[in-house]
């Protein structure tokens, strides 16, 4: 009698979360952040809309979403990389998203031309030092493009050119500079490396802390994750011996790229997923993005992480257009490869 | 009454016919790239990359094939003929290896040996020694790949090489002895060149798995064809070109299966009336006994043992939740499923198609089930890209207007994905045992009067006992190990254990993967398992 009960309870509760997650939206996303996960499930909690998830690798899920067409199940395409955005906006995958309080929050050049996808967060891609070899006043206007001057022979740390920052840099010095000049560039920051590249952005960062390199290039973010104590107690002891410089802040300004989303052109759930994009860029969900995450917020009314805005807030950044990483993403790889950078 | 039984002659004939032309068409799509336009980027990978990627690749196959060969076929040898310590537990610990993936193993190499990673910390702090110094060299090269490979691979070849040793005619061997034959020269002489169409075939699971791989050799920065084909399509966003260079792979897989094929069809002499005795194996002692114990040892404890030290080090360093956490439970029971049925429906399919090939299916089924094995070698990204295409070709053409919902992201997709991965193994597997049944068997049940379905399942099916079981097996341990396929082609929120590995893996959080590694390796364990019972047990001529 009793598992009679048991079950009967099971499937009123069944059928009674059935019924509650009627409303529902889709989400495909390249970012496998367990504290993205728990957005979504505070978003549920707020709007009893059922957030489903297929995580995977951006241009996979860009290729089924392309073949998918208009059965395609997607409401939310959520990725890093302006690049992957472009690309999904080149492949028409997206539409228009409509929302006042988003135009309010999102800066244009953070958001697509028509609106087609919208940075959701930030982050820059910088040099690392080690405090106990170079001053900040030692390496004061220091830019990307000195970064092939023979004086820093052997001295550089990056990983390795099948990375999609490393790409996305690239790229935005081809759109800044043009190709030849950034060729060359590339050619003299090749002979610069100190080892050959491998490992992740804090295994370089790892790299300057333990004195295998002077400088590194890196990610904003990954120094606030080494120092919240989350990659134990060696990366702590890392993160403290660095310190972060914006480069090219005489320049173009420090290298911007984003994590961003759009909503999909066959979108069936078209209402929800612009109050999933809203609820995004909201105070509550920008402040526990950038607490778990350490990337820069997009609304203006929160905070970076002190982790990260210890390094310092004001910086110049490069204001181009993010989606110029995508145009010139090929011809960044390819002139990657005519260089040698592994 | 007549009339049903030629439906149901022809239903067999045709129904493995069809399920056959359904899974090679998204390989088909995959070479189809090959006729299509060629762009300027074929210009740039000639000119700058290509033969980079050649060579590594080449490399590679050709470090990781003789070490593999090594630790399989001298690992099976002593195992078949001598006596010697822990011998008994070593037999079936030996194949542990293959429940774990090549990119954790590689994950946990770079944890060990990094100039900061636990083994070099643990030599530094043992000898006092500088803390810059590193004892282990860096593994972030083609040798640390081709030990990763070698050292999970190399069952496959312990596998097929042990059944081989095994089911070997004694006479063979002792009349070697009377010729004074010593123990090295039994072995190179004599018992090698006699199983090397069963070291051929398990060779060429490994050359092919080490082809296909792209979560390694990322990790360990090594540039592979493989790693070419996602390069061009990440990075130079052009999916074209990644798919041309994905058939040429596949063309060059061809080309191995050719040899294994032909070095198959001369195994036949090798059980052709062997008679088999109780074999009296060589009892080593002192100095001989601990160097065959270290040679079975030390490829057991770099494959499975120093990776599990090394994911517990970190599943406890990072105390997570996770470890009996619905999440993972669920991924555990999706992987369960999944491997389950994949495992059932390739080998009933190997099965039957190798069973129509042994009365004469006719060239296309032979050729097309060739084909299918392609499958294995083929990254499982790529494949995936294949299915989805095929997929929504359907979709959008039948499924749309008759079913109401999408086979693309349907479990289907995933099932489909898995039987072509895997079909190499059991085909691999069912195609052997079919050919250890003579085929007189065959003619004398017939001129009984037996119908061939009769002698299906009154005389195949229980002589191949074993062969069946292992491809099960076999495609099972594949299953939970399957990354990249399912990653892409999975349902909303269907996580398998690999895949929350990998959420984890990809953003090098390794402490926070080492749960779910450790669970793909446990659960690969029971196939792998069961599996080491089954060559204990197969030993014909036991008492």
């Amino acid at each position: 009698m009793k598992n009679i009960n048991v079950l009967s309870t099971l499937l009123a509760l069944s059928i009674f979360t059935n019924f509650v997650f009627l409303s529902e939206v889709n989400i495909y996303t390249s970012r496998h952040y367990d504290s993205d996960v728990m957005l979504y499930e505070s978003f549920t909690e707020l709007t009893g809309i059922k957030v489903n998830i297929i995580s995977s690798k951006s241009q996979a899920l860009i290729e089924r979403l392309r073949s998918e067409g208009s059965n395609s199940p997607a409401d939310i395409f959520i990725t890093v990389d302006a690049g992957n955005l472009w690309k999904a906006q080149n492949y028409g995958l997206f539409r228009r998203i409509n929302s006042k309080k988003i135009n309010e929050i999102v800066p244009k050049n953070l958001r697509g031309e028509n609106n087609e996808w919208i940075a959701l967060a930030k982050r820059s891609r910088v040099i690392f030092y080690n405090k106990d070899i170079y001053s900040k006043a030692d390496l004061q206007g220091l830019s990307y493009k000195d970064l092939s001057s023979p004086k820093w022979k052997n001295k550089i740390a990056i990983r390795s050119s099948n990375n999609l920052y490393n790409q996305s840099l690239v790229a935005s010095m081809i759109a800044k500079y043009g190709e030849s000049y950034t060729e060359n560039w590339a050619k003299g920051l090749v002979e610069n490396f100190a080892r050959k590249p491998q490992g992740n952005d804090r295994a370089q960062i790892i790299a300057v802390a333990n004195n295998e390199a002077d400088l590194a290039i890196a990610n904003s973010y990954y120094l606030g994750l080494m120092l919240s104590g989350k990659k134990g107690e060696k990366q702590l002891n890392a993160g403290k011996k660095v310190s972060i410089l914006f480069p090219s802040q005489n320049e173009e300004g420090a290298h911007i790229n984003i994590s961003g989303a759009g909503i999909i052109k066959s979108s069936k759930n078209y209402d929800n997923a612009i109050k999933f994009l809203e609820f995004m860029l909201s105070e509550q969900a920008q402040k526990h993005l950038v607490e778990n995450t350490y990337e820069y917020p997009i609304n203006k009314n929160v905070e970076p992480s002190a982790l990260i805005s210890q390094f310092g807030l004001n910086f110049k950044e490069n204001i181009s257009k993010v989606s110029d990483f995508g145009k010139f993403n090929s011809a960044a790889l390819k002139l990657m490869d005519r260089v040698g950078w592994q | 009454m007549a009339l049903l039984n030629q439906f149901l002659k022809n239903m067999f004939r045709f129904a493995p016919l069809i399920f056959l032309i359904i899974l090679i068409t998204p390989l088909v799509l995959v070479l189809l790239s090959l006729f299509g336009e060629y762009n300027d980027n074929w210009n740039h990978l000639y000119n700058y990359v290509l033969p980079n990627y050649v060579v590594n690749s080449i490399l590679l196959i050709l470090g990781v094939s003789v070490l593999s060969t090594i630790l399989g076929v001298g690992t099976a040898w002593l195992m078949t003929n001598f006596d010697f310590a822990n011998k008994s537990w070593l037999e079936w610990a030996v194949i542990l290896p293959l429940a774990v993936p090549p990119y954790i193993l590689a994950y946990t190499f770079t944890g060990l040996f990094d100039s900061y990673g636990s083994a070099n910390e643990l030599v530094k702090t043992l000898f006092t020694l500088d803390e810059n110094y590193a004892f282990f060299p860096n593994v972030r090269n083609i040798f640390g790949a081709i030990i990763v490979f070698a050292f999970t691979l190399y069952p496959y070849i312990y596998l097929t090489t042990r059944m081989a040793f095994i089911n070997q005619s004694r006479s063979l061997i002792e009349a070697g002895k009377l010729l004074g034959f010593n123990n090295w020269a039994l072995f190179f002489r004599l018992a090698v060149p006699l199983v090397r169409p069963a070291l051929i075939a398990g060779l060429a699971l490994v050359i092919m798995e080490t082809l296909s791989d792209f979560g390694a050799v990322e990790h360990f920065a090594v540039q592979t064809f493989t790693t070419g084909i996602f390069r061009t399509w990440f990075g130079m966003y052009d999916l074209n070109t990644a798919m041309q260079l994905s058939s040429i792979l596949m063309i060059f897989i061809v080309f191995f299966i050719l040899i294994e094929r032909y070095e198959r069809n001369r195994m036949s002499f090798t059980y052709a009336g062997s008679t088999f005795k109780k074999t009296s194996k060589k009892k080593l002692r002192g100095f001989k006994s601990l160097c065959a114990f270290v040679f079975c040892f030390s490829p057991l404890f770099i494959g499975f043992i120093l990776p599990i030290i090394e994911l517990t080090n970190w599943a406890i360093f990072y105390p997570s939740e996770y470890f009996f956490s619905t999440n993972i439970l669920n991924s555990l029971f999706n992987t369960a499923t999944m491997g389950l049925i994949a495992g059932i429906i390739c080998t009933i399919f190997a099965l039957f198609i190798n069973f129509l090939n042994r009365f004469g299916g006719g060239n296309f089924l032979k050729l097309s089930s060739q084909f299918l094995s392609l499958g294995y070698a083929l990254p499982g990204l790529v494949l995936a890209v294949g299915i989805i295409q095929f997929f929504s070709l359907i979709d959008n053409n039948l499924t749309k207007y008759f079913l109401g919902f999408s086979l693309v992201g349907s479990l289907l997709g995933l099932v489909l994905a898995y039987i072509i991965k895997a079909y190499a193994l059991a085909n691999n597997t069912i195609e052997s045992g079919f050919q250890r049944i003579s085929n007189s068997i065959d003619d004398v049940s017939l001129s009984l009067n037996g119908s061939k379905l009769k002698i299906f399942f009154k005389v195949h099916m229980p002589l191949m006992k074993t062969s069946i079981f292992t491809s099960f097996l076999l495609v099972i341990s594949e299953v939970i190990k399957e990354l990249p396929a399912t990653l892409i082609l999975r349902p909303f929120n269907f996580d398998t254990l690999a895949v929350t590995t990998y959420i984890y893996a990809a953003e090098e959080r390794m402490y926070e993967a080492a749960s779910p590694a450790i669970m793909i390796v446990l659960t690969g364990l029971i196939p792998i398992i069961f599996l080491s019972q089954l060559i204990r047990d197969s030993r014909p001529g036991k008492s």
